[in-house]
């Protein structure tokens, strides 16, 4: 199955959209039914990994601390989701690798591998943050190559592909919401994070 | 005063005869005794595998693979065993321990039990999770991490016999594409040259949908090992209980007389609970490894998704005729798809089952079929679905080309049939393919059904809507079915080597009631009552006095189960014949009493006494015989009243039929309305008329499901996107019209009563007659064929497609009724 889009923002540049977007936890946030994304080592175990619930996100947030976590090309995360589709509601425990980031052009891709019970999935995901041609917004591409098997793929394209729309218009109306927030306050803030990154 | 001869006539005496009325008032023959077992059905009070409770039972859940096609890296058990509550978690590599890794099907291919290597359908069973309670067990499944590595799944028959189909089953030595089996069957030579020949041939293609039987009980079991006794029990859902005993001693190693199979109340079979499922196999191992017992029932997606589908035959008919609609001659290809093992449901000597029986009702002398079957990474199936082996997809096959080729000659096609049924004075009939036809009065149905439906009127009726353009469109469709039933002869039909018999035994106690006990084990069809009238009629004892028993193989005689209509062709016979044992000795039993010679005592069926010779006021009924028989026993004989007899069918019983089904087509939206549903049908005597229609009832039910909803389809990845009853649509009271039934009787002159099985007759004379009506209201634009399920979305194309279909907006009306509009909320 194949998911793309774009949206726009007017207000928030490129390189502010860049570093909500590069924060796990801003991204987990926006995103429904998911209860973390974190760095995953041989010892992970998503049985007692506990997520922080309260960790907190620009402007509010340390920028020392959104700049340490923020996504690393190479690494591989661990993500819990738990998605409601038809009459099954199945946790999936994902993992997921940022196969690229490119500060410059502002491109990110990632490959993810997900199981729950009866369904599991593998994507192919990636985005890019292009410049307005008027004024300092953004233009956000993105796209996702799913291959799902199992009960969720069993209910068929016209059951999933509305959970599928809900949940990245809900992502991208909630990123916005937050990148506004970010936009906001001094921009010398996000320049820090990206220098630190 | 009548004798045996006269009413019935015995195997050897030949000739169908003459159908009599029936009832002496002790729900014998004919009765419509209420059926025994609805006391406990109606007042909940059945016990079905899922009711049993043991002391310290423990739940399996059983993981299954999301993927078709994968290769299985690694099982990590670590985390589900962590659980709370979770006792074990067995894989493969355990079950190989036990040397229970891999089961036979019922064609002798071998099944994975858990998956050892590779999984070859979506659903397929992995791991198991034995925990305390259900739901533990469904949390530890969530926790069995399986590592699969991803392989292209084929899906479709065509696509697997591709050249470069991904090869499913290299577990086979030397294996290198799907192709499963071929069969063929006829004269290849004398058929082309008919065709070669004729005035008129016809050609179609179609699609016998893959369905499933979707009992309403899904599949499920409880192992049971005793460690004292050394015993294994099994309750499960078994339509077989007998060879599954034996199955399971050949699987386990544990001698056959350790183990005991228990079939419960089972909530409908219909052909799904005959092969033996790893779930199964797993509630018995884990309980003898763990010595608990251990219950495994699975879901209703499970169900449908693991377990044994039916049909997914896609044919081709052809026919040749002469121009007046005299047949000729008939051929069929058919490319079967067999899922990921051959497990087809059928009597080894028969991989494609009775399907060579396509020449129907017809006297047609010229005939061929071929059939192809391949491997595809879907769940292994082809059972028996409410049909004896695959002869549901031959009715559908002769009696869709009948009616093509009436269309195709302009004729009406009730009258190509009638020109073409093989006649009563013809029987016993050889068909060209081998089937020897027992009885049969196939234009007395056909004249029945024709008279019930009004068929002229409707005729009429349809015409003038073609001509006044009518909205709806009537069609009205006739299925002439002839139906084989009852396997064996067990020299030509086993399952799984061993030979299909069936048997009865009948103890009759010291005072005057009777124990009987049959071969075969019932999933609703009213074998309490059925044999019970069976046994009354022949020892003229009062239904009420008789209990019957199966379905435990510790008690009741060896016997092949319940499918393909065979329980009372078969055990039925054998219940009749037991009693006729038990008549004889019970003469010896009255000679002694009344003071007479053995040789002197009759038997007099209606009263239901014994009497001597000439003078019928010197009688005793079987309750006095029956003290006889343990307290004054003659010295002739030995003490007590019982017998018991396994019966070989001589031959199959071949019911028929006449349904003609009237349905008026929506144009604007495709949808198919039924006007009228005539279902006429001939089993031979019938033993109570009231379960017989049930039967037909249920079967029709299920007829209009498969013609109008069920199929189970697949995605290109193997995901089964017709595995649920979200989406695998049975139909419910709302879909199912009235039905107008009717019979004629037309004894079986080889059965010990006449009589021929019903259960299945309406799942197998129903579809073509449905689809027949649907086509029949588009002929006349062209249309020779519609795919099941005919949805309203393929009717609207077909109408289309014949120029037929009507555009909503030319038909949108703006008038309000004065009386509609007026009401209020509340009305």
């Amino acid at each position: 199955m194949e998911f793309d889009g774009e949206f726009e923002l007017e207000d928030v540049p490129p390189e502010k959209a860049w570093v909500v977007l590069s924060d796990p936890i801003a991204v987990r946030n926006s995103l429904k039914g998911c209860q973390y994304i974190t760095p995953m080592d041989d010892d992970f175990s998503y049985d007692d990994y506990e997520a922080d619930e309260d960790a907190e996100t620009l402007p509010e947030a340390d920028p020392e601390a959104v700049a340490a976590r923020a996504f690393v090309e190479g690494q591989e995360y661990a993500a819990l989701m738990q998605v409601g589709v038809g009459s099954v509601k199945p946790r999936f425990e994902t993992s997921v690798t940022i196969e690229e980031r490119d500060e410059e052009n502002f491109i990110m891709t990632a490959t993810g591998t997900g199981t729950a019970s009866g369904s599991s999935f593998s994507m192919e995901s990636g985005m890019q943050i292009h410049p307005l041609e008027d004024g300092e917004g953004s233009r956000i591409e993105w796209w996702t190559e799913a291959d799902i098997s199992g009960r969720i793929a069993q209910l068929g394209s016209r059951v999933i592909n509305p959970v599928a729309n809900k949940i990245v218009n809900n992502f991208f109306s909630d990123i916005e919401t937050q990148m506004s927030d970010v936009d906001e306050t001094d921009s010398g803030i996000t320049d820090r994070i990206r220098g630190m990154l | 005063m009548s004798s045996d001869s006269e009413r019935f006539a015995e195997a050897e005496d030949g000739g169908p005869q003459p159908e009599k009325h029936c009832g002496h008032g002790r729900g014998g023959m004919g009765e419509e005794v209420k059926r025994k077992e609805d006391q406990r059905f109606i007042t909940g009070r059945g016990n079905y595998v899922d009711d049993i409770k043991k002391p310290g039972m423990l739940h399996c859940e059983i993981v299954r693979s999301p993927h078709a096609h994968a290769r299985i890296e690694n099982i990590d058990k670590s985390r589900a065993l962590k659980v709370d509550g979770v006792v074990a978690v067995l894989t493969a590599e355990d079950l190989l321990e036990h040397d229970l890794a891999t089961m036979p099907t019922l064609m002798d291919d071998t099944q994975d039990v858990l998956v050892n290597d590779k999984v070859k359908f979506q659903s397929q069973e992995v791991a198991a999770v034995i925990a305390t309670d259900r739901y533990t067990a469904k949390d530890g499944a969530q926790k069995v991490v399986v590592d699969y590595d991803v392989l292209d799944p084929v899906i479709g028959a065509d696509k697997a016999l591709e050249d470069d189909a991904p090869v499913i089953r290299d577990d086979i030595e030397g294996k290198e594409d799907n192709h499963c089996l071929d069969w063929e069957t006829g004269d290849e030579e004398a058929t082309a040259k008919a065709f070669e020949e004729a005035d008129v041939t016809v050609k179609e293609d179609m699609l016998y949908q893959r369905l499933h039987p979707a009992p309403i009980e899904t599949c499920g079991a409880v192992g049971d090992y005793d460690p004292g006794k050394d015993k294994l029990t099994v309750h499960m859902t078994s339509q077989a209980p007998h060879i599954h005993r034996t199955l399971f001693a050949q699987v386990s190693g544990i001698p056959e007389h350790k183990i005991r199979i228990v079939s419960p109340d089972v909530g409908g079979g219909f052909g799904n609970k005959v092969p033996i499922y790893p779930g199964y196999v797993v509630a018995a191992a884990a309980s003898y490894v763990l010595e608990e017992p251990v219950k495994w029932v699975e879901e209703r997606s499970e169900n449908i998704q693991s377990t044994g589908f039916a049909r997914d035959y896609d044919m081709t008919g052809e026919i040749a005729a002469t121009e007046d609609g005299e047949i000729q001659a008939v051929r069929t290809d058919v490319l079967a798809d067999h899922g990921a093992f051959n497990a087809v449901a059928q009597p080894s000597k028969f991989p494609a089952g009775f399907f060579n029986i396509f020449t129907g009702s017809y006297d047609i002398d010229t005939a061929y079929g071929t059939l192809t079957a391949a491997y595809t990474n879907t769940a292994p199936g082809g059972v028996a679905y409410r049909c004896s082996f695959r002869v549901t997809e031959a009715v559908y096959l002769i009696e869709r080309m009948v009616k093509v080729l009436a269309d195709e000659l302009d004729m009406d096609p009730a009258e190509v049939r009638r020109k073409n049924f093989i006649q009563p004075e013809q029987f016993p009939y050889e068909s060209a393919t081998g089937w020897n036809y027992d009885s049969g009065d196939y234009e007395k149905a056909l004249d029945k059904a024709l008279e019930m439906a009004d068929y002229d009127h409707y005729r009429e009726e349809q015409q003038r809507r073609i001509e006044e353009d009518a909205d709806k469109l009537l069609g009205i469709g006739v299925s002439s079915f002839t139906e084989v039933v009852g396997a064996g002869p067990g020299q030509s039909c086993d399952i799984a080597g061993v030979e299909m018999f069936d048997s009865a035994e009948i103890r009759v106690h010291p005072t005057g009631n009777a124990t009987v006990r049959v071969g075969v084990q019932t999933q609703g069809q009213g074998h309490e009552t059925t044999f019970a009238q069976i046994v009354a009629e022949e020892l003229g004892m009062d239904v009420d006095d008789i209990t019957v028993e199966h379905g435990d193989t510790d008690t009741d005689p060896y016997g092949l189960g319940t499918y393909g209509s065979r329980s009372t062709p078969v055990a039925g016979a054998a219940a009749a014949v037991a009693s006729r044992k038990v008549r004889e000795k019970a003469k010896a039993i009255a000679a002694n009493e009344l003071e007479a010679a053995e040789e002197d005592i009759d038997w007099d069926r209606e009263s239901g006494q014994f009497h001597v010779t000439g003078a019928p006021d010197r009688s005793i009924s079987i309750t006095e015989i029956a003290a006889g028989a343990y307290m004054n026993h003659p010295k002739s004989e030995e003490p007590g009243l019982e017998a018991i007899n396994y019966y070989d069918p001589p031959e199959m019983t071949y019911p028929f039929g006449s349904y003609i089904v009237v349905v008026e087509v929506d144009r604007e939206t495709g949808e198919v309305e039924f006007e009228k549903f005539v279902a006429v049908d001939d089993c031979g005597n019938r033993i109570n008329p009231m379960i017989i229609e049930g039967q037909i009832h249920g079967g029709l039910a299920q007829g209009i499901g498969t013609a109008m909803l069920e199929h189970v389809t697949f995605d290109d990845n193997g995901n089964v996107t017709g595995g649920d009853f979200m989406n695998y649509l049975l139909p419910t009271s709302m879909e199912i019209p009235e039905f107008e039934t009717g019979h004629t009787v037309t004894p079986s002159p080889h059965h010990p009563i006449g009589a021929k099985g019903v259960g299945e007759s309406p799942t197998v004379g129903s579809p073509p007659a449905i689809v027949n009506a649907v086509v029949d209201a588009m002929s006349h634009g062209g249309i020779s064929h519609v795919e099941m399920p005919m949805t309203p979305d393929t009717v609207w194309e077909k109408l289309d497609e014949a120029g037929l279909s009507m555009d909503p907006a030319d038909n949108v009306s703006l008038e309000f009724d004065d009386q509609q509009s007026g009401g209020t909320a509340d009305d």
